[in-house]
């Protein structure tokens, strides 16, 4: 039973379960389909909520923090600038501005920090610098920002305001399969969660290909369908294991180095609908929602729509200045926050 | 004209899946049509677009908090399997023991139901009522959370006879309340909340979580109960068993698989005072059901390769239903060859037309045959199916384009065009009436747009009659 608010953590080796943040909700105060979170300017997070085709509502980037704190939202369904339909990825470049990548339009769309729309690039197509279902972003040292260009099976390298300057992972040992999402470390290499071929690929930030960790598999190490990737300070690459439904955590040689499974509790804002909504609550205190269940199927993600703990569709891991590690459920509409343990 | 046994296997393929273009149809026609109906009922190697793409573009498709989501994922599978008579045979047992949204209001427990009716489409019989009967949508479709012992409630008790296997008419007010008092405790886990969150359609705090069948010893009705003249402790197990060595329900059964294969039956309703189009076809399929141990693979075998299912006199004698409709037109754009936003617009067709998948009208599912049709419906479908079928930026209406305008000869007939292209849609037969009104307008294209033109005739082909039948 899960019905009481952030009091506690629980160790969990390498990284300490610390909170929740975030609860379904369609407009305002919580998250509609989450599929990526940012870590901006003082920490701020910026919450990409993709929603869902059958209603323009729910779609927008929801500004909050880390201890529950609601700071706006922005952006929302629609073709004009600053708009978008399906939102996938986000990145915030070195003056803290906030990019969002736009699977349908086929676009990437800049804001400022506060969410005020300044301007978008991009165009459908498979030339050189055009995209085909814009994924993943993620900026190096110089301002460059990389670019999964999903469909088109590659990662682009664009500058701030869109100019195409190189591929990576087109071809070769090195190519990518509907890539989904990039990151780079402090050497400006670049990380390619290789949704396709699951896997994670390592470049240099010259474009070479470097290394590829991982197979596809539920074991240690291996990925089925990896969605996300970051990498810390040390060298650690978290990785968002996305059709196994958890987070793995591998050393800067790709060895294996942790798993998370989920630990997900009442973030602020659920306690608070659960205190208004007593009848609910009482309902929910009696419920067993960690019970263990003869599945249908071995997919985790099965075991996941009924323990409401575990990550259900992890799309995105980030870290913030301080380290702190945002695992953003799609599914669950939530996001978990962990800090190294060791 | 076109070939005997492509129109055969071209029948077959309307019936046992959702239709085929010409080259599905060459790829059948070398196997042979015995071959070919084994192949559609057990299927090899399934290929369809992966469950991980849909859900990595539609996140709504596997959390599944709207009404419409657990048929948009469906309509997925239906407009890319290359193994069509499991989904159509999902969407058979979807008719009868028809579950809807509205009361349920939960689309992953709707998913989870067609996901098991998919496992056990053409297995036992007995199997799939069980499983049936621990459905938690089922459960909370027919208020059995609500059948306790000391207090029953009759409604999936009454259900289960009438509607989903024996027919009024073959039991007793009584035998329906002993049915109820067998399946008390049989409910879902964590009855309370969950029941409370589906009344409300609550998501909060974290988005759905996904149901489970539990039994409840202690609430579970142990004494002696007299069904349909046998005496016993029976639990819901037990009275599957006394329901399936049924002659009526051999029957009901049977008059279901002909009604949705063969030839449409008049509504369920009807059946105790209207004797069905072919007796002895329906005694033929029930000697199956007996010698086989209930298994419903087995009928579908001795039906495909009956001669009242092969007969010319069956073919187009039904009416596409709206999902049947839309599914094989997408299947002929190749339109979803990766997920595309325009899923949800290409479901809402259907809808337009009269059928929400996981939302039928009502417990007796939809009423099927010519009640598809009226003035709005039939307008909806042909421009529906037009506009698709006559847009050759599609791939798979651009790659018959193609192949029609690389084959044919500017010199070649009106006649020779229409032929190429009803062969393309799949070998679609069509009378003189609407022959001769496509020839007349094939007769009037410009050469000097080809590809328009033969565009323009697929799209004419579309609207007739014989393409919203099968």
């Amino acid at each position: 039973m899960t019905t009481t608010a952030n009091t506690t953590t629980q160790e969990t080796g390498f990284l300490v379960y610390d909170r929740a943040v975030g609860m379904t909700v369609m407009e305002g105060k919580g998250f509609y389909y989450p599929v990526d979170t940012v870590a901006g300017n003082d920490d701020r997070l910026y919450v990409i909520n993709r929603s869902k085709e059958e209603t323009v509502r729910g779609i927008r980037v929801t500004i909050c923090d880390r201890n529950g704190g609601y700071h706006g939202n922005f952006g929302g369904y629609g073709f004009d600038g600053g708009q978008f339909i399906w939102p996938a990825c986000g990145a915030v470049d070195s003056r803290g501005r906030f990019y969002i990548s736009d699977e349908r339009l086929n676009r990437v769309t800049a804001y400022d920090p506060t969410g005020n729309y300044l301007f978008h690039w991009g165009q459908a197509g498979s030339g050189p610098g055009e995209l085909d279902t814009p994924s993943g972003l993620a900026f190096d040292r110089e301002d460059n920002i990389y670019v999964a260009d999903a469909y088109n099976h590659r990662v682009q390298k664009f500058t701030a305001g869109g100019e195409f300057v190189s591929v990576i992972g087109a071809e070769g040992p090195g190519a990518v399969s509907l890539p989904w999402g990039v990151a780079t470390d402090g050497q400006d290499n670049v990380y390619v969660a290789d949704f396709g071929n699951d896997c994670i690929k390592k470049f240099s930030a010259g474009g070479e290909f470097l290394a590829r960790f991982g197979e596809c598999g539920r074991g240690d190490g291996q990925f089925t369908k990896p969605a996300s990737v970051v990498v810390d300070q040390d060298g650690y690459i978290y990785v968002a294991d996305w059709g196994n439904e958890r987070v793995q955590v591998l050393d800067s040689g790709g060895n294996f180095v942790a798993m998370l499974r989920g630990e997900g509790t009442i973030s602020d804002w659920a306690a608070n609908f659960l205190s208004i909504n007593q009848e609910e609550a009482a309902a929910r205190s009696t419920a067993n929602l960690e019970m263990e269940i003869d599945y249908v199927t071995d997919d985790p993600h099965e075991e996941s729509s009924h323990i409401e703990k575990y990550f259900w569709c992890p799309a995105s891991v980030c870290l913030d200045s301080q380290g702190y590690l945002y695992v953003t459920e799609t599914n669950r509409h939530r996001i978990q926050v962990y800090r190294r343990g060791r | 004209m076109l070939d005997a046994n492509i129109e055969l296997i071209a029948h077959l393929l309307r019936r046992a899946g959702f239709g085929a273009n010409r080259q599905e149809l060459a790829h059948y026609q070398s196997m042979g049509y015995e071959a070919t109906v084994e192949e559609l009922l057990v299927p090899k190697d399934e290929q369809r677009l992966s469950d991980y793409l849909i859900r990595r573009f539609h996140p709504e498709l596997s959390g599944m908090m709207g009404p419409l989501a657990s048929g948009e994922n469906w309509l997925y599978r239906m407009a890319t399997t290359n193994a069509p008579l499991r989904e159509k045979m999902t969407l058979f047992w979807h008719g009868i023991f028809a579950t809807g949204y509205n009361k349920v209001i939960h689309g992953k427990a709707l998913s989870d139901q067609t996901r098991m009716f998919r496992k056990h489409a053409t297995g036992s019989f007995r199997t799939l009522l069980l499983e049936l009967s621990r459905d938690p949508a089922m459960i909370i479709w027919l208020d059995n959370q609500d059948n306790h012992k000391g207090s029953i409630n009759e409604n999936y008790g009454r259900e289960l006879l009438e509607l989903f296997s024996m027919g009024v008419g073959n039991y007793t007010e009584q035998d329906i309340r002993e049915c109820a008092r067998a399946f008390t405790g049989w409910t879902i886990a964590n009855r309370e909340y969950m029941e409370l969150r589906s009344q409300r359609d609550s998501d909060w705090p974290y988005g759905r979580i996904s149901w489970h069948f539990e039994f409840h010893p202690e609430d579970h009705d142990e004494g002696e109960k007299e069904f349909l003249g046998e005496r016993g402790t029976f639990n819901g197990e037990d009275i599957i068993d006394i329901i399936c060595k049924q002659p009526a329900t051999a029957r009901f059964i049977s008059r279901h698989l002909y009604s949705f294969f063969v030839a449409d039956e008049p509504p369920v309703p009807e059946w105790p005072f209207t004797p069905p189009a072919d007796q002895e076809a329906i005694d033929t399929l029930s000697q199956v059901y007996f010698e086989q141990d209930y298994n419903i693979g087995a009928m579908l075998r001795v039906l495909f390769n009956s001669d009242f299912f092969k007969a010319e006199e069956a073919r187009y004698r039904k009416v596409k239903s709206p999902v049947e409709l839309v599914a094989g037109v997408l299947r002929l754009t190749g339109e979803f060859d990766r997920p595309r936003y325009e899923i949800l617009e290409r479901f809402s067709q259907a809808s337009y037309m009269g059928q929400i998948l996981n939302n039928p009208p009502s417990v007796e599912g939809w009423h099927t045959g010519t009640d598809w049709l009226d003035s709005g419906t039939l307008v909806e479908r042909i421009n529906f199916a037009s506009k698709q079928i006559g847009d050759a930026t599609k791939p798979g209406i651009g790659s018959m384009v193609d192949r029609i305008a690389s084959e044919m000869q500017k010199s070649d007939s009106p006649e020779m065009l229409v032929d190429a292209c009803l062969e393309e849609v799949g070998a679609l037969a069509i009378d003189e009436d609407t022959r001769r009104i496509l020839v007349e307008f094939s007769g009037r294209g410009s050469r000097g747009e080809h590809r328009q033109h033969i565009a323009d005739l697929l799209r004419m082909v579309a609207a007739t009659q014989e393409f919203q039948r099968a």
